[in-house]
């Protein structure tokens, strides 16, 4: 007996190692039993909110790639919103059809912002779609806020916009509540306020009112916001509104964009060429 | 055996198990190559290290490891397996002159001709029980062994690079 004692003390390493090892065999096989009775796994209580924290941590790595679906599920979102406004009318006593092609007019393009400048009074934004995703000079650029440009230029992966806060690029711009037509224009100040011109000063314009975009825009879909009137005055000339708009779109925080393809545009352009020059 | 080398230890431990559980847990590359440098523990334990709390250190690290990774066993059959062989591989790679007067496994102290082909196949070693008894299945026998060499191989150069931050002089 003393012997035997003796041994296993010698082989006490030997004992351990193949102790240890039927232990993680039986583990192995006998899982299935085994993770009811400890949850020696990663639905431990402990375990568990280690990850989860973990996790927490590492979420914040992602929210670039987060940004990037949302952007594209917006933009998907939004082409439903141009579908259903197409379909939706003013009341009328003419039954009124609104035909395919009309519906799918506008297809939003979500882009990411890779550069822009909002201190010059002439200002720019590179996005990263170009030709190669089907972007043409002269399309909308628009965020999930407001307005934001117009396509300028494309290379083949590229595209430049120019920004509404750009002294040449006005914008034809309605009032939402009355419908009165004027445009926007940027006077090269202050990147928070543009000015609303044109609406003629016995037009009732009230502070707090939403510009949107006019219906007879060549460049953007209707009613996409500008902004908010937040001053008005009266011009010079004395026969206009003098009316500041505080942009709705944040320029200095932009990240994505998208990009509104107009399936009619060539159609609407080459009509609209049709039209007799005024002598 | 100074105090500043126990708690040492105990950082290494502590922050490669963390490593391990938290960040490396996911990485792969190229869906082959594994790091587990949680090894790191069984590899670079002193050599006068009693074989005993080598085993039953590796028991625990690898049980550890295996509750995060949910494989019940696996990790720690594996490490305990290159613990109990880790003097064998001693005793085969040094020459019958060697070494006697080192205490750590390092670079530093020992030849790059020694200390790489330790590593690697104690790695390797690890690898093929780890890939072969997870996969547990005969179709897989080649992309397991694949996995186990190009994860030994990162390993290899993982713990090279490791080794370079711990040099003394």
């Amino acid at each position: 007996m003393n012997q035997l004692f003796q041994f296993l003390i010698r082989q006490k390493i030997l004992l351990l190692f193949v102790f240890l090892e039927l232990v993680n065999v039986w583990s192995i096989f006998k899982y299935d039993d085994f993770q009811h009775v400890i949850y020696l796994n990663t639905t431990n209580r402990w375990v568990a909110s280690l990850l989860a924290t973990s996790r927490e941590i590492k979420t914040y790595h992602h929210l670039g790639e987060v940004n990037a679906q949302l952007a594209l599920e917006n933009a998907r979102l939004r082409q439903e919103i141009f579908k259903l406004s197409a379909i939706e009318q003013p009341e009328s006593k003419v039954p009124y059809f609104v035909s395919s092609a009309m519906l799918n007019r506008y297809a939003p393009l979500a882009s990411k912002v890779i550069d822009q400048s909002t201190q010059m009074s002439q200002n720019y934004l590179t996005i990263d779609k170009g030709l190669l995703d089907g972007i043409k000079p002269g399309m909308a650029v628009i965020s999930s806020t407001g307005v934001v440009g117009k396509v300028m230029s494309c290379t083949s992966n590229l595209s430049l916009v120019v920004s509404v806060l750009h002294v040449d690029n006005n914008v034809s711009a309605k009032i939402k509540s009355t419908g009165e037509l004027g445009y926007i224009k940027w006077l090269g100040i202050q990147t928070e306020v543009v000015e609303m011109m044109d609406v003629s000063k016995y037009k009732k314009v009230l502070k707090g009112d939403t510009i949107v975009t006019s219906d007879y825009n060549v460049v953007f879909p209707p009613n996409i916001p500008i902004g908010i009137v937040a001053k008005i005055g009266l011009e010079k000339d004395k026969t206009f509104h003098q009316i500041k708009v505080m942009l709705l779109t944040n320029f200095s925080t932009l990240k994505y964009v998208y990009v509104i393809k107009n399936h009619l545009l060539d159609q609407q352009l080459k009509l609209e060429s049709l039209k007799p020059k005024p002598e | 055996m100074g105090k500043s080398f126990q708690i040492k230890w105990v950082f290494i431990v502590f922050f490669s198990l963390i490593t391990q559980v938290f960040i490396l847990r996911d990485v792969a590359l190229a869906h082959v190559a594994f790091c587990f440098i949680y090894l790191w523990i069984i590899l670079k334990a002193p050599i006068q290290t009693p074989l005993f709390y080598v085993i039953l250190g590796g028991f625990f690290i690898g049980w550890i490891v295996d509750i995060f990774y949910n494989t019940h066993g696996i990790h720690s059959l594996a490490t305990v397996f290159i613990a109990f062989l880790r003097p064998v591989f001693f005793k085969i790679l040094t020459p019958v002159n060697g070494y006697d007067e080192r205490s750590s496994v390092s670079l530093s102290e020992m030849k790059a001709l020694w200390f790489f082909p330790y590593i690697f196949v104690m790695l390797l070693t690890h690898h093929l029980i780890l890939f072969l008894v997870e996969s547990a299945d005969a179709t897989l026998f080649t992309y397991s062994l694949l996995r186990a060499f190009s994860s030994a191989i990162l390993g290899t150069l993982v713990f090279g690079i490791l080794e370079l931050f711990n040099q003394k002089n």
